[in-house]
C-alpha cells in the first residue's frame, strides 16, 4: 500500500463513528474518495457496473466548461484592453495591475497572451472567493447533517464565475454563492435534492439584489466609468437593425468577441463544451434539443406576429442564439441531471419550457432582457410535475396495451 | 393568572406560533415588511382585530346559529376592519398609505378567522381575548423579524433611522434589492421557522416518505 | 364594542328575552333575528367611526398633498420651525384650463380634486395615441397649480405632473421658476417602480439633479429629457439633460416621456406659453440654483 493509502487508514479510526474527529468524517471523506474508489459496496440484490460515478460526471462538467473559462478570460481582458487603449490607458490600477506587472505581461489588446492574463486576474479572483465561500457552507453542513460532500460543488462554482459580470465585486460573489449553496440546495438537503439549480439560483438572487452591478451598460466591461452595452440589450432597445447599426456580427458572437458575462460570449468554446457533453452523454440531448426547439418556435411565432412598438419581435432565432447567455444556459445550466426532468419525454418538454419561455421573457418583458436564468429557474419548478406527467402517459398507454391482449 | 389563560396568551408566541407552525397569515407578512413602522403598525391593527373579534364571538358563541356561523363572524372581523382602517386613516395616515389595501385585507387573513372559529366558538370571553391577543403577538412577532431583517438589509435604516449609511447617500453600504420585494420575506419567514424548529424539534413534521441511503459507509475503513 | 352592547339591550328587552334566547339556535326566526341585530350593531358601530374620523382624514389627506408641494416648491426646506399649514399660506392655488391656457373660477380651487376629476366624464379629456406620450390615456381638462408668491410676483409655479414608467403610473409635482422655463424642483410621491433601480426616483440626490434645468432648448422647443448615463458639464446640451437612473432605462424613460408631454402643448403648454408672454423676466433668479445641480 502506498503512503497515501497508509496515512488515510491511520486517520480513519480518529474520524470514524466514536473516534474523536468524527465531524471531520466528511471531509476525510471527500479526500479520500478522490484519490480512491469509494470502499462502499451495494447492499441491494440489484448491481450495476459502470465507471462511471457522481465524481467523474461532476469532473467532466467542469471540464466541459474549460473552453469557455479560457474564452471568457482572453474575451475579458481583450474587452479592457481595447477600451483602454482607445481612452489612452496604459496601466491597469490596483491590486490586478500590481499581479500584472509582477508576471511582466502588458495590456496590448494585439496579444493574447495580455489579454488573457488581463482577464484571468478578472475570473480567477470570483472563482477563489466562490469556491472558499462554497466550500465552507458544503464542509458546514457535510459536518453537520452527516452527509458527504458532494462534488456538485465543484460544477456549482466553475458555472457561477461564469455567467456573472468580470467587474462583479468579490464580497457579492460571495454572498450569492452563500445564497445559491444554503438556500438553492443544503437546505433541501444537498446535492440531489436540491429542485432549483444552485448556480443560477446564486446569480438570481445577485440580480434582484443587486441589480447595478448584474444589469445594465456599466458592468461588462472591466474598466472603470467606461459602459458598453449587450447585445441583448442594443436588441431589446432597437431590434436586429439597432444590433447591425451598432456593428454586432454573428460571426463576432460565434468567437465571442463581444461584452456580456464570462463564460457566455463564445458559442465555438459552448460548442466544444457542448459536444464533450453530449459525446461523454453527461448531458442530455433531448433538453438541448428541446431548447432549441422552443426557442425557435417561440421566436418564430413573434416574428410572424410583429409589432411596431417592440423591436424584440423581429429578431430571428439565430440571433436569439447568438446574443446573451442562452447557448451557456441550453449547454450547462438546463441540463443540470438534478433539477432538470429525469424522464426521456420529460426533459424534451423541460427543454422546451426554457426555450419558450426564454424568448418570451426576452420578447415580453420589459425589465428583464436575459431570459435564459429565469427561464430555467421557471422550468427548473414544473420539472417534477412534467415527470409526473410523462410516467402518468407511460402508465395509461400500458395499461392500454394489456387491456387488449 | 390562570394557568389556562397564560396558556392561550404565551403559546402563540413560539410554541404554536401562528405564521411559523400554522402558517396562517403569510400574504400579509410579505406584503407589509419592508418597513419597520409600517409592519408595527399592522401588528397592532391585527391584534386589536383578533383580540376584539375573538371577543366579541366569544360572547354571542352560544347564540349564533350554526347555519350563518361563518357570515356572523364574517361580518364582525369586517366592522372591526372598517374601524380600524378608518382610525388608521385619521390618525396615521403616512403608514395607512404605505399599507392601503393590505388593512382591508386583514378580513381575509386566516389568523382571526382561525382563531374565531377554533378557540372563540368554544370558549368564555376572557380567554378567548387572550387568545387573540396571544396570536396577534405570534404574528407580530415574525412580522417584527422580518420587517427588521427587510428594512435594515434592504434601506440600510431602522425605523426609517438610518443605520448602515447606503452607497446613494454617500455611504459605504450597498443596499440589498431582493430584500425589498416579496420573496425576500418568504425566505426569512422559512428561515426563521427552521430556526424555531430547530429549538423545538417536536414541531418538525413527520416525512411523507423515508429516504433510502443509497449506500451505506464501510464497516472496516478504507480496505479495497 | 358592538357584541357586549348587544347582549346588554337584549337583557332590556325583559321577559321575552330569556325566551328567545332559549330557543334553539337552528330556529329560523331566531337565525333572522340575530342576523338582523347583528347587522344593526355593526352598521352603528362602522358608520359611527366613519363619520366621527372623517374630518381627521380629510385634514391628514390635504396636508399629505400640502406637504408635497411645499416639499418641491423648496419652502420646507427653508424654514424648520412653521407648521405645513402656516407655510402653506405662502402658496396659491389656482385651477387652469388646459386648453386656453387660463385661470378658471368654473370650480373652486381650494377642494378641486384633479386625479379625481381625470375619471370624472364631466371633467375627462381622452387623449389620443398620438397625443398620449405619458400613457395615462386622459386628463381632466383643469388642471390645479400652486403659485408661490413674493409679494405681487408669483416666483414659483407648481404644477402636478403623471404618467406611466414600467409597472405603474409615477404621480408628482414640478416646480418651474417665474420665467416658466427654469425647473426648481421635482418630486415623485407615489410610484410602485423597482425598488433600487426605477424607485430611485424618490432618490432626493437625483432630484437634486432637476434644480437649475431648462425646460427649453435656445431655440424656445421643449427639450427637457433624461437621458441614458450621466451628464457632465462638456454634454451639449447639458441644461436640458437630466442623468438617466442605472438600470431603469424604461422609468427614466417614463419620467421624459411624462415632462414631454405635461409640459407640451396637451399639457400645462399653453399655460406656460402664457406666462412667459405675459411677464418675460429675467432668468437670473435661477442663476442661484444652476450651481446646485
Amino acid at each position: 500500500m502506498s503512503l497515501l493509502r497508509r496515512t488515510l487508514d491511520n486517520i480513519y479510526p480518529h474520524v470514524t463513528e466514536g473516534g474523536k474527529y468524527h465531524k471531520f468524517y466528511a471531509l476525510y471523506e471527500a479526500v479520500d474518495t478522490i484519490f480512491y474508489s469509494p470502499a462502499d459496496v451495494n447492499h441491494g440484490r440489484n448491481h450495476v457496473r459502470d465507471g462511471i460515478d457522481l465524481k467523474r460526471v461532476m469532473i467532466y462538467v467542469w471540464l466541459a466548461a474549460m473552453p469557455t473559462m479560457l474564452m471568457g478570460c482572453y474575451n475579458v481582458g481583450l474587452q479592457a484592453n481595447s477600451v483602454m487603449q482607445s481612452m489612452g490607458i496604459t496601466e491597469v490600477v490596483g491590486w490586478r495591475g500590481d499581479m500584472l506587472t509582477l508576471f511582466g505581461v502588458g495590456v496590448d489588446p494585439n496579444s493574447v497572451w495580455d489579454n488573457f492574463w488581463h482577464g484571468f486576474w478578472y475570473w480567477f479572483p470570483i472563482y477563489m472567493t466562490v469556491f472558499i465561500v462554497g466550500g465552507f457552507w458544503e464542509v458546514l453542513f457535510a459536518s453537520v447533517r452527516g452527509h458527504e460532500i458532494n462534488e456538485g460543488f465543484f460544477v456549482t462554482s466553475i458555472l457561477f464565475s461564469l455567467i456573472v459580470p468580470a467587474s462583479l465585486p468579490l464580497w457579492q460573489a460571495a454572498l450569492g454563492i452563500s445564497f445559491g449553496i444554503v438556500i438553492g440546495k443544503e437546505v433541501f438537503g444537498g446535492t440531489g435534492k436540491n429542485f432549483l439549480n444552485p448556480a443560477l439560483t446564486a446569480r438570481a438572487f445577485l440580480y434582484f439584489a443587486y441589480p447595478a452591478q448584474l444589469s445594465g451598460d456599466a458592468v461588462w466591461v472591466a474598466v472603470d466609468g467606461y459602459s458598453s452595452p449587450t447585445a441583448l440589450s442594443v436588441a431589446a432597445s432597437g431590434g436586429l437593425e439597432a444590433l447591425q447599426n451598432a456593428g454586432f456580427t454573428i460571426q463576432q458572437s460565434m468567437t465571442g468577441y463581444i461584452a456580456g458575462s464570462i463564460g457566455e460570449t463564445s458559442l465555438i468554446a459552448i460548442g466544444i463544451g457542448a459536444l464533450f457533453l453530449l459525446y461523454t452523454k453527461i448531458a442530455s440531448w433531448r433538453i438541448m434539443f428541446g431548447v432549441a426547439v422552443g426557442v425557435i418556435l417561440t421566436s418564430l411565432m413573434f416574428n410572424a406576429i410583429g409589432s411596431d412598438t417592440n423591436p424584440m419581435f423581429s429578431v430571428t432565432p439565430n440571433w436569439h442564439f447568438a446574443i446573451g447567455g442562452l447557448a451557456f444556459g441550453m449547454v450547462y445550466m438546463a441540463t443540470d441531471p438534478v433539477s432538470a426532468s429525469m424522464t426521456d419525454w420529460g426533459r424534451f418538454w423541460f427543454g422546451a419550457l426554457v426555450g419558450l419561455m426564454t424568448v418570451l421573457i426576452r420578447v415580453v418583458n420589459p425589465a428583464f432582457p436575459e431570459g435564459i436564468m429565469l427561464a430555467i429557474l421557471f422550468a427548473n419548478l414544473f420539472a417534477p410535475l412534467i415527470d409526473w406527467f410523462v410516467m402518468q402517459a407511460n402508465i395509461r398507454r400500458r395499461e392500454k396495451r394489456y387491456a387488449k391482449t | 393568572m390562570a394557568s389556562e389563560a397564560k396558556k392561550a396568551l404565551l403559546e402563540p408566541l413560539f410554541v404554536n406560533n401562528p405564521i411559523a407552525l400554522q402558517i396562517l397569515g403569510i400574504c400579509s407578512a410579505l406584503a407589509v415588511t419592508t418597513q419597520l413602522s409600517v409592519a408595527l403598525i399592522m401588528c397592532l391593527a391585527l391584534t386589536a382585530v383578533t383580540a376584539f373579534s375573538n371577543l366579541s364571538i366569544s360572547l354571542i358563541r352560544n347564540h349564533i346559529p350554526s347555519s350563518i356561523r361563518i357570515i356572523v363572524q364574517m361580518t364582525i372581523i369586517a366592522s372591526l376592519v372598517i374601524v380600524v382602517d378608518q382610525v388608521l386613516k385619521a390618525y396615521a395616515y403616512q403608514t395607512s398609505k404605505v399599507l392601503a389595501v393590505f388593512v382591508g385585507l386583514i378580513i381575509t387573513n386566516c389568523i382571526v378567522m382561525g382563531r374565531a372559529e377554533a378557540y372563540a366558538m368554544k370558549n368564555p370571553p376572557w380567554p378567548s381575548f387572550l387568545d387573540g391577543i396571544g396570536n396577534g403577538l405570534g404574528y407580530s412577532l415574525i412580522l417584527i423579524i422580518v420587517a427588521t431583517i427587510r428594512e435594515l438589509f434592504g434601506s440600510g435604516t431602522l425605523l426609517g433611522y438610518t443605520i448602515l449609511a447606503p452607497v446613494s447617500q454617500g455611504g459605504w453600504y450597498q443596499p440589498n434589492g431582493l430584500m425589498l420585494l416579496a420573496p425576500s420575506a418568504f425566505i426569512i419567514i422559512g428561515l426563521t421557522i427552521w430556526a424555531i424548529r430547530a429549538y423545538y424539534p417536536e414541531q418538525v413534521e413527520e416525512p411523507d416518505f423515508e429516504l433510502q441511503d443509497a449506500h451505506q459507509t464501510p464497516v472496516q475503513g478504507g480496505v479495497h | 364594542m358592538p357584541r357586549p352592547k348587544k347582549v346588554f339591550m337584549m337583557r332590556d328587552i325583559g321577559r321575552y328575552q330569556q325566551g328567545f334566547l332559549n330557543l334553539p339556535n337552528d330556529n329560523m326566526a331566531k337565525t333572522i333575528i340575530v342576523a338582523t341585530l347583528l347587522c344593526l350593531v355593526c352598521s352603528i358601530v362602522v358608520s359611527t367611526s366613519a363619520t366621527l374620523l372623517k374630518p381627521a382624514q380629510v385634514a391628514n389627506k390635504l396636508l399629505d398633498k400640502k406637504k408635497n408641494i411645499l416639499m418641491v416648491s423648496g419652502i420646507s426646506a427653508e424654514s424648520g420651525e412653521q407648521s405645513v399649514d402656516e407655510l402653506f399660506q405662502r402658496i396659491e392655488t389656482k385651477v387652469v384650463d388646459m386648453s386656453s391656457g387660463q385661470y378658471t373660477e368654473e370650480v373652486d380651487a381650494a377642494t378641486f380634486d384633479q386625479r379625481r376629476a381625470a375619471n370624472d366624464p364631466q371633467y375627462r379629456v381622452d387623449l389620443d395615441k398620438s397625443q398620449d406620450i405619458a400613457q395615462i390615456g386622459g386628463r381632466s381638462k383643469f388642471a390645479s397649480v400652486y403659485l408661490v408668491r413674493d409679494g405681487d410676483r408669483v416666483t414659483k409655479y407648481i404644477l402636478p405632473v403623471k404618467g406611466y414608467g414600467l409597472w405603474s403610473t409615477l404621480y408628482g409635482f414640478i416646480a418651474l421658476e417665474s420665467d416658466a422655463s427654469t425647473v426648481s424642483g421635482i418630486t415623485f410621491y407615489e410610484h410602485k417602480e423597482t425598488p433600487g433601480l426605477g424607485g430611485e426616483i424618490e432618490n432626493p440626490r437625483w432630484q437634486q439633479v432637476w434644480i437649475g434645468k431648462q425646460l427649453l432648448d435656445d431655440q424656445g422647443r421643449l427639450a427637457l429629457q433624461v437621458v441614458k448615463g450621466e451628464v457632465t458639464e462638456v454634454t451639449p446640451q447639458a441644461e436640458n439633460k437630466i442623468d438617466g437612473l442605472a438600470g431603469a432605462t424604461l422609468t427614466s424613460n417614463g419620467v421624459s416621456n411624462l415632462i414631454s408631454f405635461w409640459m407640451g402643448d396637451n399639457g400645462f403648454g399653453p399655460y406656460l406659453e402664457r406666462i412667459r408672454s405675459a411677464a418675460p423676466q429675467p432668468v437670473s433668479i435661477s442663476s442661484d440654483y444652476s450651481n446646485r445641480g
